[in-house]
């Protein structure tokens, strides 16, 4: 079958000096590998790939990572994503941050709708302190670019392209769309990209929101079929439910 | 009156609330389903009018959760996968809500 008709899942990894991302990788895999889909691609950096243990056949992509940015004050190799659409092989992708761990195949039929490009919105407290409703200062809804769905076509193409214009202006759009955010985040670039690209209108979103642990909740257990973790003292679980992990000790679980 | 008792049962009390919303959260992600390329949730509403529509057509169009129409061509089918979906994810929460109940008593 070519690659060209084929559907996958593209994730970035990256290690750091602080973080091994390798290792949440591998469990990302795993999971991916039972729940969503076989054809995997990995992008990553030699020096990363080295460390990573064998995990069956992934397909490969090598690039060196964007240096630069920084989330507390450590590095955050994350700002290749706009490439997505250059490094995947695939005609449908599924492009997923390494820290959402899908525990259902509630993604896996998203690969047979006949949408081009589709997005999340909105990101669930696992913890039930709604930690992600803050007050929104900017001009436009956000989006989280943590899971992805796009197929290759002209219109997504020029919305990749505009993903990179923005990212080469960024100061100069979240000034103008009001996003205080000192360090580059793919959420706001895909939520200024869609809006642009979109006529500044509406677009077609995912239906789901993300199940999401904030940084200050400690994974203590990952099984294939869930996560447990502690928040102010007190251990809690969830199973056959997908979660976004932000907490990157989750690499050392 | 026993304080220490009073505050293990707001914290159990708690610990339920967000474990009954967060299983909650999953049932309804469950209930999305995708057919003819479209995505729907097999929701008491969107079960409820493909029922209704089935009575008197054999064909008719719904909206997706983008809201673009789709043109149901086998109604059968699709009422079919929406109540399989449905019951699976509210049979699942009803599995998770029966360990609340123990743990309030």
């Amino acid at each position: 079958m070519s690659h060209l008709m084929s559907k996958g899942v593209l994730l970035f990894c990256f290690d750091t000096e602080h973080t091994r991302y390798h290792k949440i990788l591998e469990h990302c895999v795993r999971l991916v590998k039972k729940n969503i889909c076989k054809d995997i691609t990995v992008v990553t950096n030699f020096n990363t790939y080295q460390k990573m243990s064998p995990m069956g056949f992934i397909n490969y992509r090598f690039i060196e990572p964007e240096l630069g940015n920084k989330h507390n004050g450590r590095a955050w190799n994350n700002v290749d994503r706009h490439m997505a659409y250059e490094l995947s092989p695939y005609e449908t992708t599924l492009v997923m941050d390494i820290d959402y761990f899908c525990f259902t195949d509630n993604l896996a039929q998203l690969f047979n709708t006949n949408y081009d490009f589709l997005v999340s919105d909105t990101a669930y407290d696992l913890t039930g302190e709604n930690a992600f409703d803050q007050r929104r200062w900017s001009m436009i809804p956000m989006v989280w670019a943590t899971v992805l769905l796009f197929k290759k076509n002209n219109r997504v193409r020029k919305l990749f392209d505009t993903v990179k214009y923005i990212k080469q202006h960024y100061q100069y759009f979240t000034e103008m769309y009001r996003i205080y955010a000192k360090n580059l985040r793919n959420d706001y670039l895909f939520a200024m990209a869609l809006q642009q690209i979109n006529g500044f209108m509406g677009y077609e979103k995912l239906p789901f929101v993300l199940p999401t642990l904030p940084p200050n909740c400690e994974v203590v257990k990952i099984t294939d079929e869930g996560l447990a973790w502690k928040y102010k003292d007190q251990i809690s679980y969830v199973e056959n439910q997908d979660v976004h992990v932000l907490n990157k000790e989750v690499a050392n679980v | 009156m026993d304080i220490h008792e009073l505050k293990r049962q707001s914290d159990l009390s708690y610990d339920t609330a967000v474990a009954k919303r967060n299983a909650l959260e999953k049932a309804t992600s469950r209930l999305v389903v995708v057919y003819n390329e479209h995505i729907f949730r097999a929701d008491p509403q969107t079960i409820c009018l493909v029922r209704t529509l089935k009575e008197s057509h054999n064909n008719f169009c719904v909206l997706d959760t983008n809201n673009n129409p789709v043109e149901i061509t086998a109604p059968d089918e699709f009422l079919s996968i929406l109540l399989e979906r449905n019951q699976e994810s509210l049979n699942a929460y009803n599995q998770i809500y029966k360990t609340f109940a123990r743990k309030d008593t």
